[in-house]
């Protein structure tokens, strides 16, 4: 492998808004550098996951490398850095923001700057970064480039000459962006004879290499053989593979200042491996660490519970090997009086939490029952004590709460003028606290201050419907505050079900109550006796439904030609009747406890829906 | 040894609005030929016939076949026959006259059941039924005349478009007649039917439940025996065929689309009228699709058959030891009672059998 000098590195990362076109100009670069034959062109090839394929997102940071001989007849490595799309994830983006020069910001010409993007665009500000304005997308009839584009200039400071104009899809402007990252990102300037330092932005579980971590090397090198240390651990591993992504893992036996790319560590789990700790060289070890990165922290919680008590410890497996390579994925036994054992599961977010359910379901084949996600409460008892709680079954009663402290977020919605009265709504709705708005471009920029468990529900969807899909969302964890929260209990038949229990603002308990088995009402059938649900707070019943009794279940007709149909078809509705949660005497189909998730349309909307 | 036969006669002159079953309309041309076939499926197949106790013609609209054809059928099974059989045929109310219904009676069918299917103008049109209200009362009348041992008739309830006055109705009109059986059925839209594709809706359940519960305790109040799920008799009137199904006892079937079952093994025959008759002309063997039933499906099979019935049900064959748990907590729950290894539904229960099979499903 040629040795490159870092004048001759770039490193870099593409900013961008889901479905702006960041994979694509991702994929155009490869293409255009010769990294990837047309022939094995298949789109989107740094999204290696299905799921991420399917669903057009990026969940990991990768690092790949290539070469480009620019019209000044030099060649160039270039390092582009692929960063997560979306808001469960941005920590990432800080992540492969700490291990670049420069960043392409690509907006769509047609929609101009999202609230992510924006999001994104700070964090590239603070860290420094040299930024390259692209507006993507200038072939469709609905671009604007000038109109977007000035408000891209003016977003980072710079002239609108400089917003280079291109289609990904095309390849319109594409060399011209690779001129750009040679003329404007700064090479990278490490010491090359200092002690080693690499800053980890990512790691992989690799099956048969075991984690895989993907490193920025700052200062010095890192040779296969090498003694690693990881300077925040303290732990020590042996390099046994060094190499590049070119994209395929490439070793290469060396890693030098500027250069990112992979060090094998043989570690059984990511876990074991923190992301923005620094490696050194345990014969010559650094003194100061890397800057890291803020901890990741799960803001979503809920109960995993397998719908066949038997794949209980399948589930298990499938939690440690999702694990393996998901660091930020938490999870605890728990164990439910309605849904017997499962597990307790901290997630970043909404869409985090549903690509765990779906992988475990797809990839491991198993049947879960996923209870209504909720937040961390800190929790003050009377006695003084402070409490963490994961689960409103944790919840203390009443008479022993001093008082709970609920998660906040500062949420930053970008919503053309005519959306605003929708969103402004639609926070009110959620208990939000106005904080400003800014007008931006042709649209305004609303920032609010809602308690993250109103938003972990249905928030996004209902901004998205409420605006025709034009309104944007980003948001940032904003402290801890006292609310005025009690604990919502449905029962049935009776008896208390402890998955169906949330907790909620105490204005809100009696509609959300109502909503809540209104909604469970429809949800699960009639069984062989009446049963009634009620919502009860602190014992307290504040809204009731019956469920009718079944009076008729016959098959009308048996005779000698059909009886091996209905023979079926009674051990197919047996079958069915088998994915129902036995809760008690009740036969609970699983939507009723999805059926929470949906209340805060339903609730706020009950005049307008059925 | 099989005593039980039943005889498919599939052509009609239309298909009505809710039927899938195996039939042939038009095709008359073919009555004949298929009455050989007939024969001579009956021929082979006497190795596992014992005499026979019952036989039931069905279809179809095996009136179609006209008295004469009804006769020979007759007359070339008549030496496996006990005398005292009970030998049943459906008749479709257009399809049959006073005539034609002595010659049935006197051809030796003993049992006749009419397809009334309603006495309400709109709901006979709506079910695509050929027959008009009036037709439906007169033929009743004939055939009570004609000397039948038993005179049935068929009804449907729920209807799209029902309503509980015409239920009423339709109760005083099947009282008036003082028929010996009464079989009532709750619609079904099955998939591939008319009503199936013109988008009908059964009715919601408590809909269904108050007819249901209505045609009970009036047909009970009036004499009848609600001796099965859907089926009521004056005392001595049961359908002895019908019985032997929800007996689970074997029972042979001939004619196309026709289901056996012998020694725990279910053949259908081909469905296709020419390929049965094809088949029946050669020296090849009938096409028939096979299923053996395991004990498990035996097991369910009888429960599903027995428990129709008002009678216990003998469940010492049941076998898993855990079964009497799902007996107790069925008890429990008010839906069935058991003693001495007999099991029978409460009337609340037979509301819901569907609901008792599958919680006794779990250990059968």
């Amino acid at each position: 492998m040629t040795v490159v000098p870092q004048e001759l590195i770039r490193n870099f990362c593409i900013i961008a808004h889901i479905d702006h076109g960041k994979s694509t100009l991702a994929d155009r670069i490869l293409q255009l550098t010769g990294a990837v034959q047309d022939r094995d062109m298949r789109e989107q090839i740094l999204d290696s996951m299905d799921l991420e394929r399917e669903r057009g997102i990026t969940i990991k940071a990768q690092a790949v490398r290539v070469f480009y001989t620019a019209l000044d007849g030099v060649t160039y490595q270039f390092n582009l850095i692929d960063t997560p799309g979306h808001v469960d994830f941005s920590y990432e983006v800080s992540r492969s923001l700490a291990a670049c020069e420069g960043a392409l910001l690509v907006v769509d010409a047609s929609q101009g700057i999202e609230a992510q993007t924006l999001a994104n665009t700070y964090l590239a500000i603070e860290g420094d970064l040299e930024l390259i304005p692209v507006l993507n997308k200038i072939d469709l009839p609905a671009a604007e480039p000038d109109l977007h584009g000035g408000a891209v200039a003016e977003l980072i400071g710079v002239d609108p000459d400089s917003v280079l104009r291109i289609s990904a899809k095309t390849g319109e402007g594409i060399g011209e962006v690779l001129e750009a990252i040679v003329a404007r990102i700064p090479p990278p300037h490490g010491d090359p004879d200092a002690p080693s330092r690499a800053l980890i932005f990512d790691s992989v579980y690799d099956q048969y290499r075991g984690v895989v971590a993907f490193v920025r090397v700052v200062d010095g090198e890192f040779k296969k053989g090498d003694r690693l240390l990881a300077m925040q651990t303290g732990r020590e591993v042996i390099a046994e593979e060094v190499g590049v992504m070119g994209p395929a893992m490439t070793p290469t036996g060396l890693l030098r200042a500027g250069e990112s790319g992979y060090l094998v560590t043989g570690l059984k789990s990511v876990g074991d491996l923190k992301v923005g700790d620094t490696f050194t060289l345990a014969r010559r070890p650094a003194e100061i660490a890397l800057d890291g990165y803020r901890e990741v922290k799960p803001m979503v919680f809920c109960g995993l519970f397998p719908l066949d008590a038997d794949d209980y410890a399948d589930l298990r497996d499938a939690l440690e090997k999702l694990s393996l390579n998901d660091a930020s994925l938490q999870w605890e036994p728990e164990t439910s009086q309605a849904l017997g054992f499962g597990f307790r599961c901290g997630f970043l977010g909404l869409l985090h939490m549903d690509i765990i359910r779906e992988r475990l379901e797809r990839e491991y084949d198993l049947e879960l029952l996923a209870t209504t996600p909720n937040v961390e409460y800190h929790v003050t008892t009377t006695a003084g004590d402070e409490l963490l709680v994961r689960s409103p079954v944790d919840l203390p009663p009443p008479t022993n709460i001093e008082s709970i402290r609920e998660p906040y977020v500062r949420c930053t919605v970008l919503v053309p003028s005519d959306g605003v009265g929708a969103v402004m709504q639609l926070c009110q709705e959620r208990r939000g606290n106005y904080v400003t708005m800014t007008p931006i471009e042709q649209r305004q920029q609303i920032v609010y201050d809602l308690p993250l468990a109103e938003i972990v529900t249905d928030f996004f969807d209902q901004l998205k419907s409420r605006t025709r899909g034009y309104a944007s969302l980003d948001y940032e964890l904003a402290g801890y505050r006292e609310s005025p929260l009690v604990k919502l209990d449905i029962l049935l038949a009776g008896d208390p079900v402890d998955a169906l229990s949330m907790i909620v603002h105490k204005d809100l308990a009696y509609g959300r109550g109502k909503a809540l088995v209104e909604a469970l009402r429809g949800t699960i059938p009639r069984q062989l006796f009446e049963v009634p649900i009620q919502a009860a707070v602190g014992g307290r019943i504040v809204a009731r439904e019956t469920i009718k009794a079944r009076r008729k279940d016959v098959l009308a007709k048996c005779y000698g030609g059909d009886i091996s149909r209905k023979r079926k078809l009674l051990e197919r509705q047996k079958e069915g009747k088998k994915r129902m949660k036995q809760v008690g005497s009740v036969e609970v189909p699983q939507e009723a406890f999805l059926s929470v998730l949906t209340l805060g349309s339903s609730s706020e909307n009950s005049g307008t829906k059925k | 040894m099989v005593r039980h036969l039943y005889v498919h006669l599939p052509f009609c002159a239309s298909r009505c609005g809710y039927c899938a079953f195996v039939v042939e309309v038009g095709s008359l041309g073919l009555r004949d030929v298929y009455l050989d076939a007939l024969c001579e499926e009956f021929r082979r197949e006497q190795s596992d016939l014992g005499l026979l106790e019952t036989v039931y013609l069905g279809g179809g609209t095996p009136t179609l076949m006209r008295p004469h054809r009804i006769a020979r059928l007759l007359d070339q099974i008549a030496p496996r026959v006990a005398d005292s059989a009970e030998i049943s045929i459906e008749a479709n109310p257009e399809t049959v006259d006073r005539a034609a219904l002595r010659q049935l009676r006197a051809a030796g069918v003993t049992r006749i059941s009419i397809g009334a299917q309603s006495f309400q103008q709109d709901l006979l049109r709506s079910l695509e039924r050929n027959a008009q209200p009036d037709q439906v009362r007169d033929v009743v009348a004939c055939a009570q005349d004609a000397g039948f041992d038993s005179v049935s008739v068929d009804l449907l309830f729920g209807v799209p478009g029902q309503t509980h006055e015409q239920l009423v109705a339709d109760m005083r009109e099947v009282q008036a007649l003082g028929v010996d059986h009464i079989s009532w059925y709750e619609l079904e839209i099955k998939p591939e039917t008319a009503l199936s594709r013109m988008g009908a809706q059964v009715p919601d359940e408590d809909w269904a439940a108050d007819a249901y519960e209505a045609i009970v305790g009036e047909l009970e109040g009036h004499g009848y025996r609600w001796y099965e799920t859907a089926n009521f008799a004056r005392p001595g009137h049961e359908c002895r065929h019908s019985l032997a199904y929800w007996s689970a006892r074997d029972y042979l079937g001939i004619g196309v689309g026709a289901v056996s079952t012998i020694d725990h093994v279910r053949s259908r025959n081909p469905i296709d009228l020419h390929r049965y008759i094809a088949a029946l002309g050669s020296d090849d063997a009938i096409p028939r699709t096979r299923e053996t039933l395991d004990d498990d499906m035996v097991r369910r099979e009888r429960w599903m058959l027995g428990l129709r019935l008002d009678g216990p049900l003998d469940a010492g064959w049941a076998g898993p030891p855990d079964y009497p748990d799902a007996l107790g907590k069925l008890a429990a729950a008010g839906l069935l009672e058991h003693a001495d290894g007999q099991v029978w539904l409460t009337r609340r229960g037979r509301f819901v059998q569907n609901a008792v099979l599958h919680e006794l499903m779990e250990y059968a």
